[in-house]
């Protein structure tokens, strides 16, 4: 046995490697998107004062954060389909539509996560900044949009920084469903050559270096955008 | 960016090159004497799958693992003279497991692939597997070719999704977690074919015959596996004794009769044995 | 899937023990519940040390951080399983690598948490704790951390829950813990995979949830004892929002 790391530049080990990082990549970025967006309208929807809204946000996040990813990855591949029109049902399983529904159960996911996590930087505003904002006319939602949230996302960014980086990883969670992402592509290689030790360290290089790239994003973004207090 | 690729980038790999210096140890670990090390143990520690009817799975009554591998591998260390200590492994740790030594081979099911023959030695074979495909008895699909340009689907990690890229080209060839989840697929119509070892297949067509869309399996297979125990290279001695521990348990009908009590008549698959211990590499 | 908790319940709860190691339910909760207690503490700890004016205490906690939120858990888990023993010829079995992996892996993450919590806080906090002559470490116990730790707990409880559904990977060493239980018995039951995992995801669910309960618990706990401005409701989710 030889731990031999030129297997990894030899016949189609780079080229499968390549396309899996680069689906891996555009899950990442759909999901992100999808998820910041939602999060944002979960964090919004929280102000008002309308019991069920609240209810419904309130059971929403409970059910992304604690039924299992993988979980929620499969109800919507398998259990989605199901209850659409049956014209609607058999364009959806015809075509290749493994991916949407990863991005969309990934995206859901982490929108949960991110707005619990802009509502702790919400807790360690002062009660004051909303108090001085709704004396000057703004509404709610306007004292939100103008004077918390943006403290709020700059206080709360080393656990989105956290939730990005678990993303990212949790993007190899869409095996499951047949996306042919980095992770996928690593086991088919080991399955078909048995050079586990080799794959396995591509494997861990390439998501290393990924998270490395998503830290540094972090933090310039920390850097010129540093919390209220320490400029 | 440059100060943080300063700072940080370079402890990180250092540590890194740490990893893989350690990599480089562990791979000189190799065992040149793995038969030597078994008898001074004085245990043959044997890994096998560890979720995988009828092969090596857990028996939800009793809690303990049984199968067809999980025999092959007592009547193996029967054959070494040493009692057996049974190992399940997972998809991934297997071949590490063997590759570090920290078990002395594998009885997993693991069809002989010439790739594969690179990084391990493959025993005489103790089991053959027809890998077929599973279609809706509705879809008129009755040949192989029939399957161009539809989706087939595989489980991952198995020797059918290899090999199902191989000779289904003109099909596409989706893998989905386990045989389980390519059921659903093929009953919710998100694939037309499934492709597996033909017991998992026949189990799934029996079901389909009392719920869900009839289901039938292709006469034609797309490969026939031929699956050995395997061992780590560089053991001349250990194959030869594991051979021979085989050949025994043909000549004495033991195979035989794990064969009927986990695939033959005594099973629900009621399959019947038509392979000869003999070395996996012929055509 | 009634009757698969019916037939399974002793594979799910507790795995092949005492035939084998303890898995199932179990061990999943042993695994999860150890690792929280113990990383939680190792990251209160490195979070300190990553806003350090010191650089001793400040770059290994910095590497620490990088490197253990940059790779995959279930790569941690393997290369401890696999490398550590080759370079150090220790033999650990397969629980507790997996324990030190998960306590690893989750202390980089809770490190950062407290750092948010940490820089969070108006800097006239410490100026005040010092200037009325409380130590460094007086200042942090008694005026620091519990409200940086307390302002952060949506996002501690977002990542304890991560915890215990990041154990399900911990079956590639072979520990056979709830999710390698329900696998079995998917496997040997084929079809009915829907109802497996609903028994599963309502297994996780329970954890889940008791535990964001607790949480809440502890934080109107907190609330209740806090000193107040006059006429202002305490600042704390309510049971509703929380209890999710």
């Amino acid at each position: 046995m030889e731990f031999q790391l030129s297997f990894l530049t030899s016949g189609d080990v780079p080229s499968l490697l390549l396309s899996g990082l680069v689906t891996t990549v555009r899950l990442f970025c759909g999901a992100w998107i999808l998820g910041f967006v939602v999060a944002l309208t979960l964090v919004g929807l929280r102000t008002i004062p309308f019991a069920p809204l609240t209810m419904l946000v309130t059971v929403f996040v409970a059910y992304h954060r604690n039924v299992p990813t993988v979980v929620q990855i499969m109800v919507w591949y398998f259990g989605m389909p199901s209850v659409l029109p049956e014209p609607v049902r058999l364009w959806v399983n015809r075509s290749d539509t493994e991916f949407l529904f990863a991005l969309v159960a990934l995206g859901l996911n982490v929108s949960a996560y991110m707005s619990e996590d802009i509502r702790s930087g919400l807790r360690a505003i002062p009660h004051t900044q909303l108090e001085a904002a709704r004396s000057i006319g703004l509404s709610a939602f306007a004292a939100l949009r103008y004077v918390t949230l943006p403290q709020a996302i700059r206080i709360g960014l080393p656990p989105l920084i956290n939730r990005t980086l678990i993303l990212f990883k949790d993007t190899s969670l869409a095996m499951a469903i047949g996306v042919a992402e980095l992770t996928y592509q690593v086991k088919a290689i080991e399955n078909l050559t048995f050079r586990s030790f080799e794959v396995f360290t591509a494997s861990t290089l390439l998501y290393l270096a990924a998270s490395l790239s998503l830290m540094g994003i972090g933090a310039w973004f920390a850097k010129h955008y540093p919390p209220p207090y320490r400029s | 960016m440059n100060r943080l690729c300063r700072i940080h980038l370079r402890p990180t790999l250092q540590a890194l090159s740490g990893v893989l210096l350690g990599l480089c140890i562990a791979s000189g670990h190799a065992r040149a004497d793995a038969l030597g090390d078994i008898k001074q143990r004085g245990k043959l520690i044997c890994g096998t799958q560890s979720t995988s009817v009828p092969y090596a799975y857990q028996d939800a009554q009793t809690r303990t693992f049984v199968g067809y591998d999980v025999d092959i591998c007592a009547a193996i260390a029967k054959g070494l003279g040493v009692p057996l200590e049974h190992k399940p492994l997972s998809t991934e740790a297997r071949i590490p497991e063997l590759k570090t030594g920290r078990v002395d081979m594998v009885a997993g099911s693991m069809a002989y692939l010439p790739e594969r023959a690179e990084q391990v030695d493959f025993s005489l074979q103790y089991l053959q597997g027809a890998i077929r495909v599973l279609v809706k008895e509705k879809s008129g699909i009755k040949t192989l070719a029939g399957l161009e340009g539809h989706k087939v689907c595989a489980s991952k990690g198995s020797s059918s999704a290899a090999i199902a890229s191989r000779v289904l080209k003109k099909s596409k060839v989706l893998m989905l977690q386990d045989v389980a989840a390519c059921y659903l697929g093929l009953q919710d119509d998100k694939v037309d074919g499934f492709t597996a070892g033909e017991l998992v297949l026949k189990r799934f067509e029996v079901e389909s015959q009392t719920s869900g869309d009839r289901t039938i399996v292709l006469e034609e297979p797309t490969f026939v596996e031929r699956m050995g125990v395997v061992v780590n290279k560089g053991n001349p001695e250990l194959l030869a004794a594991v051979n021979n521990a085989l050949l025994e348990l043909d000549k004495s009908g033991g195979l035989n009769a794990i064969y009927d009590k986990w695939l033959g008549a005594g099973s629900v698959y009621k399959l019947t044995r038509a392979f000869k211990v003999e070395p996996v590499n012929l055509q | 899937m009634l009757d698969i908790l019916h037939r399974y319940w002793t594979l799910l709860l507790v795995g092949s023990w005492p035939n084998g190691p303890l898995g199932g339910f179990a061990a999943t909760l042993i695994l999860a519940g150890a690792g929280i207690l113990i990383s939680f503490p190792l990251a209160i700890g490195l979070g300190m040390a990553r806003v350090s004016p010191l650089s001793l205490f400040r770059w290994p906690a910095t590497v620490w951080v990088y490197t253990f939120r940059g790779i995959p858990l279930i790569m941690i888990i393997f290369w401890a399983y696999f490398v550590v023993p080759a370079m150090t010829g220790f033999k650990v079995p397969p629980f507790g690598t997996a324990l030190c992996a998960i306590v690893v892996y989750e202390s980089a993450f809770l490190a950062e948490i407290v750092r948010a919590g940490l820089n969070g806080l108006p800097p006239g906090q410490i100026e005040a704790a010092r200037s009325i002559g409380l130590s460094y470490g007086q200042a942090m116990r008694h005026v620091i951390l519990p409200q940086a730790l307390v302002n952060m707990i949506p996002s501690l409880v977002n990542q304890f829950v991560s915890t215990i559904k990041a154990t399900s990977i911990v079956y590639i060493i072979g520990v056979e813990e709830v999710t390698f239980a329900a696998m079995q018995v998917n496997s040997v039951e084929m079809t009915r995979a829907l109802p497996t995992f609903l028994v599963l995801a309502g297994y996780y669910f329970v954890a889940c949830a008791s535990l964001t309960y607790a949480a809440h618990r502890i934080e109107m706990y907190i609330a209740r004892r806090r000193v107040q401005p006059a006429g202002q409701k305490p600042i704390v989710a309510d049971a509703v929002e929380v209890a999710g």
